[in-house]
């Protein structure tokens, strides 16, 4: 079968500034993959690149059997609605809207919404009974929940979180990542950005990058066999 | 240091500075140019009236009763006196000459059509014009109206002024072309055109007494009135008709004036000297009769009350509707100016919020952005004013057909307004912004 | 969209407003202020035109009907035309007044006679001054009122008694009252018609009919026209003196208040834009992160639209209601009468607010274009 994930030799300038060059990987369906490196190294970049945020300059990267450094405007917005689910770093929930009608949204931009289904999304991040609450009542790990079922109530192909921990205190990350393991053992294929080794740990794989080049794609050894 | 903390913080952020001033120059421009269009359509409209023709009617003061039916007068021809066309040239000497517009002086004199042959003398034919006199061997006896169409006065200070019935009755229409000046030429009544069959072109010859003339037809005039069954002369013509040089009867004057209020309608002589100066600096018409009074001997003048007015009771009312409009117009700018303003200090709640961390007291604040807001005032005011110039004068021309004069002292009323709006506009949300906590601004909510 | 897709629009929609509702207050009062000051204008403007019409009636009579003229003796022609200009419902006639010149004698002075109708007349030439009283009924036989140049020649007052002569009938006259005009009527001796008639003895004749027609100018050029088609063998003739300036000076308000409505809708929109542009920068961060989610542009532009015009029709409404109440005043200081609705202006005022809004929306127009990455990472 076909990586879900395709890149070749992609590169992207913003004017002068050359953020990615000469990145080429794949991703299986179904990996965990954590994106690592240090500040400025170009890991934002490449998952806006990814979600279809943002053009490359040039390379190619193929996602689902798609070329998406080609596509237009609209087939873009298509494409960020069917296949891609987001988890931001600041959770990045409407502030008037309640976590329910936060689900909603992206079910509105998608097709069709359809409330229960959003309420079974919810229920299974743990947070059934608080989806009346609007953001401002949720804590931060709360609303980062809100978020995930967001990201997958679309049943996306590839679930991108861009520092999804970053905002969180330790018993709020745990939680997350315990959501996020639940996924990968679910099927889902993941990709994270990161700068803690903890949840590069977690990964089945870690592709790190320095100065926007690709430094290195690692196997993290893991502690104690069939983690869960 | 007041001052340093006020240009730095005007100095940054420009882009959001330079909307908040391009609002306020906008909502001035608008003040500007409706003030300076208000403060001037009474003038303009004025002048609009001045379509309506002569509002003065001068006579000699010792004439006898006229009878007049239809505008005809049936005195025989020595009854009455008559006034010296010599003097008319002191008509632009008074102190409102500038708002005497023009004048035309009238001399009628009865004549017989004694004969008149067409263009050309065409032989005749079938379907040929005939020029016919009255049925029955009568002949046609008319007026000839003598006066001014475009004539050149001497004035006594040197210059000349050109004047006529152009002035007076402007809305008289002409087939054809006015007589010139002297010429031996005339018009025919579209009346009397039509019962003798006259053409432009025709000659025809007039008779009074021991006296003939035979004028060229230079056009078909219609006005609605007496003269469409008359023959108009240049008023030499008629004046030797009469055998009356250099005299006329009646003279038509159309002047700007000022609406007729309870000030103007006093008794000249029962003022004290103060009243009497205002009132002789003002163009009303009671003070312009008077000092025309004053420099021709031996005349009368009266409001033509029909013109005067209508005049006055239709521009008053204009004139109320036109400042209540105007402002309508300055209570929108400054509602505009008011808005920006307070929508820009509730934008920089952050910054008061910082400001007051860092330990300033609400007075500071409040004087600190009072300053910058009084500054954009300023900056706004000035350029608005100088946009709304040139609005103005793109709306006068619009409307008017003429640029409105430039009043400067709206200058300082343009900035004054602007400080005072744009201040009262950023009172209230700044008053609101200084109470707020600055804790939950700072931390980003 | 189907239905449930429509119901969660309108769901955001409520959201959107109540979040912003601040914001939103502003921006409303701003355009109902601008709605209201242009609705009233807009039917002032609508009425105003009528008013001053009405106002230039009072400045005498716009169509003279007489016999052809031919020379100078003033031919006749039968009263009973009269009836056949006012007999027939002609509501654009404000006032008709017949009129037959007398020449008389009072003593050895020659002086003319004017009769007429004063109750007529009264209501055509408003700027005739009364010193002492006027005659109000049309069939009054005793009193006349003198011109003052008449008055002055033969040492005239109220209440003194003048008989005059015309051929070999007279009658004795009770002055009622002095008047002056600024023109003919000044030297003449005005009387009802009848004593006209008697006295010249020309029962049921007239020289001339002055009527007083509302209406524009092209209106009274076609109820002119035919006129002259009924009356054969009269002519009718408009007056041109007033046409020509009532016809500029209704252009020149008519250009006046159009162009301050048109500056005070350009100042609402500023208003307006003041409020939307602050809203724009409020919401940048949710539409990045809607564009994210994979929201179409249009999606969210609908949005935003919707609200600008929910913005209009609201402001429009109340600027409207407001209006009716400025237009009241308005009128009652200008004019004395109150100015009376006009119903179009009522969609107008709405399409007028609605525009206002949509323009002002421009800042929320230009977040279509916002990039996504940028500001979801410019946090």
């Amino acid at each position: 079968m076909a990586p879900l994930v395709q890149v070749e030799d992609l590169e992207k300038r913003f004017d002068a500034v050359r953020a990615l060059g000469h990145v080429s990987f794949e991703v299986e369906s179904g990996e965990w993959i954590a994106i690592m490196g240090p500040s400025g190294s170009g890991k934002t970049t490449l998952i806006n690149i990814l979600g279809g945020l943002e053009h490359p300059t040039s390379g190619r990267v193929v996602v689902d059997g798609m070329e998406i450094g080609q596509l237009g405007e609209r087939e873009l917005t298509r494409y960020r609605s069917d296949k891609i689910g987001f988890v931001f770093q600041q959770f990045h929930l409407v502030p008037y809207l309640t976590a329910l009608e936060n689900v909603m949204l992206a079910q509105y931009f998608h097709s069709i919404t359809d409330e229960k289904e959003a309420a079974e999304a919810l229920r299974r991040v743990g947070l059934g009974d608080r989806r009346e609450h609007l953001p401002k009542q949720l804590s931060g790990g709360e609303q980062q929940r809100v978020a995930i079922a967001r990201a997958l109530i679309n049943h996306p192909k590839l679930i991108l979180a861009d520092e999804p921990t970053g905002n969180l205190d330790e018993e709020n990350e745990a939680t997350i990542l315990h959501l996020l393991r639940d996924l990968h053992s679910a099927g889902h294929t993941i990709l994270v950005v990161t700068h803690s080794q903890a949840i590069g740990n977690l990964a089945d794989r870690r592709i790190e990058l320095e100065h926007g080049r690709l430094a290195r794609i690692s196997v993290p050894v893991r502690s104690g066999a069939g983690s869960t | 240091m007041f001052l340093r903390i006020v240009s730095d913080s005007f100095m940054r952020k420009p882009r959001r500075k330079a909307l908040t001033a391009a609002a306020l120059a906008l909502g001035m421009a608008v003040a500007t140019a409706t003030l300076e269009v208000a403060l001037d359509v009474g003038d303009r409209l004025a002048h609009e009236f001045r379509s309506l023709g002569a509002n003065l009617l001068v006579t000699p003061a010792t004439d006898t009763l006229p009878l007049e039916i239809g505008g005809v007068d049936y005195r025989p021809v020595d009854a009455g006196a008559y006034l010296p066309e010599g003097d008319l040239g002191k008509l632009k000497t008074i102190f409102w000459r500038n708002n005497v517009i023009g004048f035309a002086p009238f001399l009628d004199v009865p004549v017989e059509i004694a004969a008149a042959s067409a263009r050309g003398n065409q032989a005749q034919g079938p379907g040929s014009r005939k020029i016919v006199r009255e049925t029955a061997g009568e002949t046609v006896r008319e007026t000839l109206i003598g006066t001014w169409y475009s004539h050149t006065v001497a004035v006594p200070d040197g210059s000349k002024f050109v004047t006529g019935v152009s002035s007076t009755d402007p809305w008289w229409h002409v087939d054809g072309r006015w007589f010139s000046d002297g010429a031996e030429e005339s018009l025919i009544g579209a009346g009397l055109a039509h019962r003798t069959g006259l053409r432009v072109g025709d000659t025809v010859t007039v008779r009074s007494g021991e006296r003939a003339h035979t004028l060229t037809v230079t056009g078909i005039i219609s006005t609605g009135g007496r003269e469409d069954n008359a023959i108009l002369a240049p008023l030499q013509v008629a004046q030797k008709l009469a055998g009356r040089p250099s005299s006329y009867r009646r003279l038509l004057v159309s002047a700007l004036t000022k609406p007729a209020d309870s000030f103007s309608e006093r008794d000249p002589t029962k003022m004290t000297p103060a009243d009497y100066d205002r009132w002789y600096c003002s163009p009303y018409i009671s003070s312009i009769s008077h000092q025309m009074q004053q420099e021709l001997p031996g005349i009368e003048v009266r409001a033509i009350r029909q013109v005067a007015e209508g005049e006055g009771r239709i521009l008053t009312r204009v004139g109320s509707l036109m400042w209540l409009v105007t402002f309508a117009a300055l209570f929108a700018a400054a509602l505009a100016v008011g808005a920006t303003s307070a929508t820009t200090v509730l934008e920089r709640r952050s910054e008061i919020g910082l400001m007051k961390a860092l330990g300033a007291s609400r007075r500071a604040v409040g004087l600190f952005f009072l300053a910058e807001q009084l500054l954009l005032a300023l900056v706004g005011g000035i350029a608005g004013y100088a946009i709304g110039l040139e609005l103005a004068r793109v709306l006068g021309i619009g409307i008017f057909g003429i640029a409105p004069t430039v009043r400067l002292v709206l200058f300082p009323i343009v900035l004054v307004l602007a400080a005072v709006v744009a201040l009262l506009g950023s009172l209230v949300p700044l008053e609101h912004a200084s109470r707020v906590d600055p804790a939950p601004i700072l931390r980003g909510e | 969209m189907t239905p449930r897709s429509r119901s969660m629009f309108w769901r955001i929609f409520r959201q959107l407003l109540r979040a912003s509702r601040g914001r939103l207050i502003v921006a409303l009062i701003a355009l109902s202020s601008g709605a209201a000051i242009s609705s009233a204008l807009l039917n002032i403007n609508l009425d105003a035109e009528q008013k001053l019409t009405h106002e230039f009636r009072t400045l005498g009579a716009n169509v003279v009907v007489a016999p052809p003229s031919s020379g100078s003796d003033a031919a006749l022609a039968d009263a009973a035309i009269m009836d056949r200009i006012v007999g027939p419902p002609a509501p654009q006639i404000i006032a008709a007044a017949p009129y037959l010149y007398v020449a008389a004698n009072s003593g050895a002075q020659p002086v003319i006679l004017a009769g007429t109708w004063f109750d007529q007349v009264a209501k055509m030439n408003s700027w005739w001054k009364v010193d002492g009283a006027w005659i109000a009924s049309r069939d009054d036989r005793l009193h006349c009122l003198v011109g003052q140049a008449a008055a002055r020649q033969f040492g005239l007052a109220p209440g003194s008694k003048i008989d005059l002569r015309a051929g070999e009938r007279n009658v004795s006259l009770t002055v009622s009252g002095i008047i002056t005009s600024g023109g003919a009527e000044d030297s003449q001796i005005v009387t009802s018609l009848d004593i006209a008639q008697n006295l010249a003895g020309l029962p049921g004749r007239v020289s001339l009919i002055q009527l007083s027609v509302s209406g524009t100018p092209p209106e009274i050029e076609t109820f002119t026209s035919h006129l002259a088609a009924a009356l054969p063998g009269l002519e009718v003739r408009p007056v041109r003196q007033l046409a020509a300036a009532e016809g500029s000076i209704l252009a020149r308000i008519n250009g006046l208040i159009l162009w301050t409505i048109t500056l005070i809708l350009v100042l609402t929109t500023l208003g307006v834009l003041a409020s939307m542009a602050a809203l724009a920068m409020e919401r940048s961060r949710d539409v990045g992160l809607m564009k994210a989610l994979g929201g179409s542009v249009e999606r969210i532009m609908h949005l935003f639209l919707a609200e600008a015009a929910a913005l209009g029709v609201v402001g429009g409404t109340i600027g409207f209601a407001i209006g009716i109440v400025l237009a009241r005043w308005i009128g009652g200081r200008v004019f004395g009468v109150a100015i009376s609705p006009r119903w179009p202006v009522f969609p107008a005022t709405i399409a007028l607010a609605v525009g206002v809004a949509l323009t002002g929306a421009l800042p929320l127009r230009l977040l279509g274009r916002v990039r996504p990455a940028e500001i979801l990472r410019g946090e």
